[in-house]
């Protein structure tokens, strides 16, 4: 599988604060990455560095070799690479539609055929019956489906998903999945996917890698990330010496945390559960 | 019949020409006085410039007190042009424009990243310090003596013609600004500037470019004010008083739609006709009032009004009312419309 983009140790300091520090992570041509963490761990950063919006303080992003960070969020997008934001931002004063031609103008792709292509995303999105409303009248899944579309209509090549799924009901997070999937399978896009719902990251994703305080911690398969000792810590908040204590317990036996800990994991990798939804994130607006 | 770009509306072509053959065939219908025809000629400037005041207080959202700088840099340089080199005045009115439209990049470009009332208020300071500077620098401008420009004979009845002209230019491009790809970029970072550059929108652009085709298109209204004055003195050309007066045309009429500035420009000169004759002191306050009123009945001035009267009786479907609204909707005026919006069944 080629890679279709890499980060070399991209770090962003805030005063003090190294809020990402020295992340690597490679993407290949097709793949879902996973990227977890616990709160505040950087994983809005280092989405930001990748979309443009913020200039890193070192490090880079390349796009097919190509280096894309540093700029502008519009370099980054007629690079080909796009985001959608953790608390959903639809243009209010826009309707639906005009907010994915809004993408489809100022996007990769040529401005032409603007319309029909917004229309098509909108199909795509199961929208297409509300283009002539105003997003304030959509449900708050409906409005994550917008950002999608009109990240969609941009033509990228890469898609970076902030919670997509996090703070809707259960059927709408299955659909959500769906939707992520088709994305994948029907246009071919590699996808980035920042998730607090556990069983939605493990099930959709092909890699994942984990950030604690701006650090990767891990990274592989969801089988292997939910064993790692280290990921384990950090969810659970452990002391250093637990941490070395499960990094030993990890050592000396191959499925890790076994008995009580097991219990209290974040997610049991055996038994994948239906979508479960988390409390509502504070920060996510109705 | 495909003459025509998809989204120019046969309903806004007709009216165009409606309100142009309406502008040419009044003074000869009503027979006019002289006096009377000067007033028309003063409000099809004032239509222009509310209009290109409402490119950028109203479709990007950025409200800005301080046009007058670009008006009043349009008059001088254009009024200096004609004492000068005798140039033909559309000529001269064009200069004026264009050294306006780059003046107004040289203090837009960084103040554009402000936004909302802090872009507001750096206007403010860049519209003072330009009238303080153009006030003393006496060999440009004449002082607090200001400056007389040539009269030519006819000249008046000339400008009618011209003012009809601009006014025609401007509405049809405010109509085509509003429409375009790029109106819709515009709206787009009203609404949130970050999540149009996430999708590939340069707003320094966008908002430069609205800058300068609103800059130019106010000094060439400065510029046709001076030829229509014949003498201009920078305290009135640069004056606060004017850059409000730009403000209060596009809120009385309604900021952020196509028509309504042109409106309020409307009402601003028959209003002040009436207040400078009987109430002198009084007028001002009166604006002020007036303002106060808008903003917090309808938000939307009188086509806020109108819209409210459409949906009462059925002429516009609610959605497409609400989408009108909320397209207009600046700032505070924005609150207004959600609040409706919830109260619709």
């Amino acid at each position: 599988m080629s890679v279709i983009l890499r980060a070399d140790g991209l770090s962003k300091r805030f005063g003090g604060l190294k809020a990402v520090d020295a992340v690597d992570l490679e993407l290949g041509e097709g793949e879902i990455l996973g990227v977890i963490g616990p709160n505040g761990a950087g994983k809005t950063t280092l989405f930001s560095m990748i979309a443009g919006s913020i200039p890193p303080t070192s490090g880079r992003v390349l796009l097919n070799g190509k280096v894309i960070s540093g700029a502008s969020p519009r370099r980054a997008v007629h690079a080909g690479v796009v985001r959608t934001h953790q608390i959903v931002r639809p243009f209010q004063n826009l309707t639906v539609l005009e907010n994915v031609m809004v993408g489809a103008i100022y996007g990769k792709g040529r401005p032409l055929r603007a319309r029909e292509r917004a229309l098509e995303e909108l199909d795509f999105c199961a929208l297409r019956d509300r283009a002539p409303q105003l997003p304030g009248g959509l449900t708050l899944a409906g409005r994550k489906r917008l950002e999608l579309a009109r990240a969609l209509a941009t033509e990228p090549r890469v898609l970076l998903l902030d919670e997509v799924i996090a703070g809707v009901t259960p059927v709408e997070a299955l659909q959500m999945a769906d939707l992520i999937r088709s994305v994948r399978e029907k246009r071919g896009l590699s996808i980035i996917l920042i998730e607090h719902v556990m069983p939605a990251v493990m099930r959709l994703s092909d890699r994942v890698i984990v950030l604690d305080a701006g650090k990767k911690i891990a990274e592989g398969t969801p089988q292997q990330v939910v064993k790692d000792a280290r990921v384990i810590a950090a969810y659970l908040g452990e002391s250093a010496s637990a941490t070395e204590a499960a990094a030993r317990e990890a050592e000396s036996t191959p499925t890790p945390a076994s008995g009580s800990r097991a219990a209290t994991r974040p997610t049991p990798p055996s038994n994948p559960t239906p979508f479960s939804t988390p409390k509502k994130d504070p920060g996510e607006r109705q | 019949m495909k003459l025509l770009p998809h989204w120019v509306s046969r309903p806004a072509l007709v009216a165009l020409l409606a309100a142009l053959v309406v502008g040419a065939v009044l003074p000869k219908v009503l027979g006019l006085s002289v006096y009377s025809q000067n007033q028309v000629t003063e409000t099809f400037l004032f239509v222009a410039a509310a209009l290109a005041w409402n490119w950028m207080g109203g479709y990007l959202g950025q409200v800005s007190f301080g046009h007058s700088a670009m008006f009043g840099l349009g008059g001088f340089v254009s009024g200096r042009l004609l004492l000068a080199l005798h140039l033909p005045f559309p000529i001269a009115w064009v200069a004026g424009g264009l050294l306006a439209a780059a003046y107004a990049l040289v203090w837009g470009h960084p103040t554009l990243r402000l936004r909302g009332p802090y872009f507001s208020i750096a206007t403010i300071g860049v519209g003072e310090a330009t009238r303080l500077v153009m006030t003393y620098w006496e060999e440009f401008t004449g002082g607090s003596s200001g400056l007389s420009l040539p009269i030519t004979p006819g000249l008046k009845s000339q400008l009618y013609w011209w003012g009809l002209a601009v006014m025609g230019i401007v509405l049809a491009a405010s109509y085509a600004l509003r429409k375009s790809t790029l109106g819709l970029g515009l709206l787009a970072i009203k609404s949130d500037v970050d999540a149009a550059a996430d999708v590939g929108i340069s707003p320094t652009l966008l908002q430069d470019v609205v800058l300068l085709l609103s800059g130019f298109t106010v000094g060439v209204c400065g510029a046709f004010y001076a030829s229509y004055q014949n003498y201009i003195e920078p305290g009135d050309m640069f004056g606060f008083r004017t850059s409000i007066s730009f403000v209060l045309m596009a809120v009385i009429g309604g900021v952020g739609t196509i028509l309504g500035p042109a409106l309020g420009a409307l009402v601003f000169v028959i209003l002040r006709q009436y207040l400078i004759g009987s109430y002198p002191q009084l007028y001002l306050g009166i604006y002020g009032l007036l303002l106060i009123v808008v903003i917090l009945f309808e938000p939307l001035g009188m086509m806020g009004l109108w819209l409210r009267i459409a949906r009462r009786f059925g002429f516009l479907r609610p959605e497409v009312e609400a989408g009108l609204a909320a397209k207009a909707a600046v700032g505070g005026a924005a609150a207004g419309v959600r609040v409706r919006e919830g109260g619709a069944p």
